[in-house]
């Protein structure tokens, strides 16, 4: 340039333009680095992981362990009580449902679900019963907050499990003994009956190898040769076989009925909100009974749903937005289905939607009126921007 | 026909708010962005009964409603001032470094020089002219300069902008080397260096200057839930004015045609076309990713030689079971060191093999109670970081550790404000890694590139080698909150002109 730049007259300029160009010198054009990094992103939380059924265990008459193995080898990385979002196609529907992984953080190769089936359900008794041995499917990577956090749960850990909820506590409990972790940890695991039992030889096998393992079996329904301990997790047992609660770390994972019930036990019992961590549990069962749900309207009641500048379609009141979108054919991200992760997330334009207390809703979300659609029960006719 | 006027790619404050004062401009104008909520990393989210603001500290450029400043205006012209609600913060920061010094400054003028005085009164009488530059400095760096600039005549910049003639390209440290002895002082004055991410010798004067002056005149703003309300917002508005959004819609490529914009392909493979794009992504990917030729970009690609990549952040964000009261908190913006020496803070930005030496604990709930459930309080506990000490961190050792790294910090926050640990409810640990994931930006940087003088826009020529391609954001211009939301504002408003002028 044979122009002098005009900025030349600002201290320092000059000086700036020839570092300028000594930095041009050694540095670079960065035209590798959006791949770098995406890459490195993806090794721990990819969008997607494509996925076979490798083995199918039978646990149970209702349970069985679906070992996936990743197509582009080694899965990601995940937390001991983390869980996958399976995405099948079940008559024709295309759906997903979160699980927790039962297998060990160590063993990297594949990601072990297992899964109940639910009287009723939509997914899980395809699962258990439909599902064959070299299927493909795909799931989104580990997610969730249920895990053993090192900076706050402390060295005295209790899990209440029930039903398949004993999933993430064994993964856990495998965790720590991999890691040997210096922790304490007292599985509490309920039943319904012997049968239903979910990985009694295993518990038993790590119930003999690990010290730091304390295993309580409760069953609610026992025949007449059982010996065990029976009834239900309740204030009574808790006091008996874990004393004093104070200072100690409790995960609960069970059906609906017994998150709440036990969550309440607990809290009667001093367990504060700090000390507990509850496992997301899928919407509510019953909308209707809940607090804010607007009388007059039954979960049987059809509604409008129309989809703003893509057509219109049925459903009914007490089911969740996200599941009807996906029966009517359009595809919205999801996750936790659980009200949690907001991956969900769609706007109400006009209409009424009731959100339970599962939805996890910003508090600017909810001026703005967008729901966490797994959770979100539309009760007059509604329209939405997807 | 074209599909839309304008498409903007990336929804974080830039994207917002030049996809809203398109289309209120009258542009029809299609907003995609890869995530399902707006916002960039103006965003926020919840865990158990917390929600957890992402990235704003202290909203700056507002001004109170009385003697409103420029940002207020550039909310009003995007539609959004009786959607978002302010909370104002009394104070700019407490600065602590144990055995050291443990001072609170004021949010004024007036308020920093008596609060000051006391502490240093062998240095009483250098901090009126100190903050009296800073003052003047503000209005010639965003008023005069841009004007005489325009004027082609050298001498107008030397007469009207004399002290930014003279201090504006300095580094802060050597300013503040002039003014003052005491070290101490010094760092309490230098305490925002970490809001820009560099060391205090290799940060312009004028960004620390007119950021000082900048909180103290026009205060420190909260947001009522959190700079996510500003983001939805500024989306509503958008959606009002007629436009168009996508979520979970990333795009994928920049198509040209002659050397110009056509259209934009999105992940999922559908093609919009346009004349206007404007990209809220990093430069580095516009230019070497989605540009369908990249050799188009030329001497951008030479340009980004000159840069360096950004500081990235390490924040926890923490729920705690206890009122700000009970940590013994009064103010929000806590700047909590083991030593007044920002050279060695920042070092340790690059290694996780040491501890940090410096830190920011803002108690959001401080002033708000709204964020957090009755008697709990929600904190964002950072620290910067390059993405870089992360560069050989195996997959299967993340987790544990980005843990041991969270229990350093909260080791050297637990310095001022003992018991922090006690009181966990709940936590989040976000790494540099975090960031890539969530706002897809190279380093995880938060301020685009490193905001050193040579990054300062006084000295940086503009490039722009793909007609109809724009870029708004914090890697074409300055980070932060304020600086992107008017970078955005003004991309729109260019873009616009050009377009009635042809109209017209
Ligand atoms: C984070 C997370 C982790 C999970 N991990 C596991 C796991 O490891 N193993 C496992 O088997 N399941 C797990 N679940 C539950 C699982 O995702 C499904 O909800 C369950 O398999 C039922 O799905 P479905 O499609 O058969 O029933 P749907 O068609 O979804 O529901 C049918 C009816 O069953 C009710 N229902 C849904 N889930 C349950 C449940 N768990 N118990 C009782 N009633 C229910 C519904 O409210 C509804 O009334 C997990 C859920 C979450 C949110
Ligand atoms: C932890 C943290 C703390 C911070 N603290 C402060 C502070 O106290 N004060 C302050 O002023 N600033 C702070 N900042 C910085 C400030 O938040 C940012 O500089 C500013 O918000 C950047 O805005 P932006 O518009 O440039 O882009 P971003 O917020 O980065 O948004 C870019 C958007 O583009 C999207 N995108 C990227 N690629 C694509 C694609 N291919 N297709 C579609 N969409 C795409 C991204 O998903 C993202 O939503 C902080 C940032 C962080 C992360
Ligand atoms: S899928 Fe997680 S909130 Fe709906």
């Amino acid at each position: 340039m044979t122009l002098k730049d005009i900025r030349s007259v600002i201290d320092g300029f000059d000086a700036t333009r020839a570092q300028m160009e000594d930095l041009a010198e050694t540095g670079q054009d960065f035209a590798n680095e959006g791949a770098r990094f995406q890459t490195r992103v993806a090794s721990l939380h990819p969008k997607r992981l494509a996925l076979t059924v490798s083995e199918l265990v039978e646990e149970t008459a209702t349970t069985r362990t679906l070992r996936l193995t990743g197509d582009a080898g080694t899965l990601p990385p995940f937390l001991a009580g983390q869980y996958v979002n399976l995405f099948v196609t079940v008559d024709g529907v295309e759906t997903a449902r979160p699980f927790a992984i039962s297998s060990a953080p160590q063993e990297c190769g594949h990601y072990d679900l297992t899964v109940r089936k639910i009287p009723g359900g939509f997914v899980s008794p395809w699962l258990v019963e439909g599902l064959q041995v070299g299927a493909k499917v795909s799931s989104s990577g580990p997610m969730g907050s249920f895990y053993v956090n090192p900076i706050h749960h402390g060295d005295d850990l209790v899990f209440l499990a029930g039903g398949s909820g004993v999933a993430p506590a064994i993964s856990m409990i495998r965790d720590i003994a991999a890691r040997r972790l210096p922790v304490k940890f007292h599985l509490i695991y309920g039943s319904r009956q012997t049968d239903d039992v979910i990985f009694q030889r295993e518990l038993s096998e790590l119930d003999a190898a690990c010290d730091f393992l304390t295993l309580t079996q409760v069953i609610s329904e026992p025949n007449d040769t059982y010996q065990g301990r029976s009834g239900f997790i309740d204030a009574a047992l808790m006091s008996e076989v874990c004393g004093e609660m104070t200072g100690k770390t409790v995960y609960l994972c069970g059906p609906p009925a017994m998150n709440a019930v036990c969550a309440k036990m607990l809290k009667d019992i001093g367990v504060t909100d700090k000390r507990l961590h509850i496992e997301a549990n899928g919407p509510p069962v019953d909308p209707t009974a809940r607090a804010g749900w607007p009388t007059g309207i039954g979960a049987d009641q059809k509604i409008t749903v129309t989809v703003n500048g893509r057509g219109s379609f049925e459903t009914t009141a007490g089911e969740p937005l996200l599941n009807a979108l996906e029966k009517a054919g359009y595809q919205v991200e999801n996750a936790c289905r659980s009200g949690e992760c907001s991956l969900c997330r769609i706007k109400v334009l006009s209409g009424d939607v009731f959100n339970p207390s599962e939805a996890k809703l910003r508090q600017s979300d909810r001026r703005f009126g967008w729901v966490h659609s797994c959770v979100a029960y539309a009760t007059s006719d509604v329209e939405i921007l997807l | 026909m074209k599909d839309y006027d304008a498409i903007v790619i990336g929804a974080g404050n830039a994207g917002l708010s030049a996809a809203a004062t398109l289309q209120r401009g009258g542009m029809r104008t299609l907003l995609m962005e890869r995530h399902n909520i707006p916002g960039g990393c103006a965003t926020s989210f919840v865990r158990g009964d917390y929600e957890f603001e992402v990235a704003l500290h202290q909203l700056s450029g507002l001004g109170t409603e009385d003697q409103p400043a420029i940002l207020r205006h550039v909310f009003d012209s995007m539609g959004i001032s009786d959607k978002v609600d302010y909370v104002e913060e009394h104070h700019l920061y407490r600065y602590a470094v144990p055995g050291v010094i443990d001072i609170t400054l004021p949010a004024s003028v007036k308020g920093i020089i008596s609060v000051l005085s006391e502490a240093f009164p062998a240095e009483a009488d250098k901090l009126k002219p100190f903050l009296d530059l800073c003052e003047v400095l503000t209005l010639e760096a965003y008023m005069a300069y841009p004007r005489a600039k325009a004027t082609g005549d050298p001498e107008v910049i030397k007469k009207n902008c004399r002290n930014f003639v003279k201090y504006g390209l300095r580094n802060a440290k050597d300013v503040l080397d002039e003014f003052f002895d005491d070290p101490v002082l010094k760092g309490v004055l230098g305490g925002y260096w970490g809001y820009m991410g560099l060391p205090l010798k290799e940060l312009p004067f004028s960004d620390l200057g007119v950021m000082l002056y900048a909180y103290a005149a026009m205060k420190p703003w909260h947001v009522v839930g959190g700079s996510q309300a500003l983001s939805n917002a500024l989306l509503d508005s958008f959606l009002e004015a007629g436009g168009d959004v996508r979520f979970n819609c990333g795009a994928e490529q920049i198509t040209t045609d002659n050397g110009a914009v056509a259209a934009v392909r999105t992940e999922h493979g559908e093609i919009f076309t346009t004349n206007q794009v404007v990209s809220n992504a990093s430069s580095i990917l516009t230019y070497n990713q989605l540009l369908d030729r990249p050799e188009l970009a030329g001497d951008v690609r030479e340009d980004f030689k000159s840069r360096r990549m950004g500081v990235s952040g390490f924040v926890l964000y923490l729920g705690l079971d206890c009122t700000p009261e009970d940590l013994g908190i009064e103010v929000a913006t806590n700047f909590i060191a083991n030593t007044i020496d920002d050279e060695a803070q920042h070092a340790e930005a690059l290694t996780l093999d040491g501890a940090p030496k410096g830190c920011l604990f803002t108690c959001y709930t401080v002033g708000d109670e709204t964020l957090a459930p009755k008697g709990k309080s929600v904190v964002a506990l950072m620290c910067l970081q390059y993405g870089s000490a992360w560069d050989n961190v195996k997959p299967e050792d993340y987790a544990a550790t980005k843990f041991a790294y969270a229990e350093k910090l909260i080791d050297l926050a637990e310095t001022v404000i003992p018991s922090v640990r006690a009181h966990i409810e709940e936590i989040e640990v976000a790494t540099p890694m975090t960031m890539m994931r969530y706002l897809n930006t190279p380093g995880g940087a938060i301020y685009g590139f490193s905001q050193g003088i040579a990054e300062h826009g006084a000295v940086r020529d503009r490039v722009r080698p793909v007609h109809g391609l724009h870029l708004a954001g914090s890697w074409s211009g300055m980070g932060g909150f304020q600086p992107t939301y008017q970078a955005g504002a003004s991309v729109g408003g260019s873009i616009l002109r050009k377009q009635n002028k042809k109209a017209g």
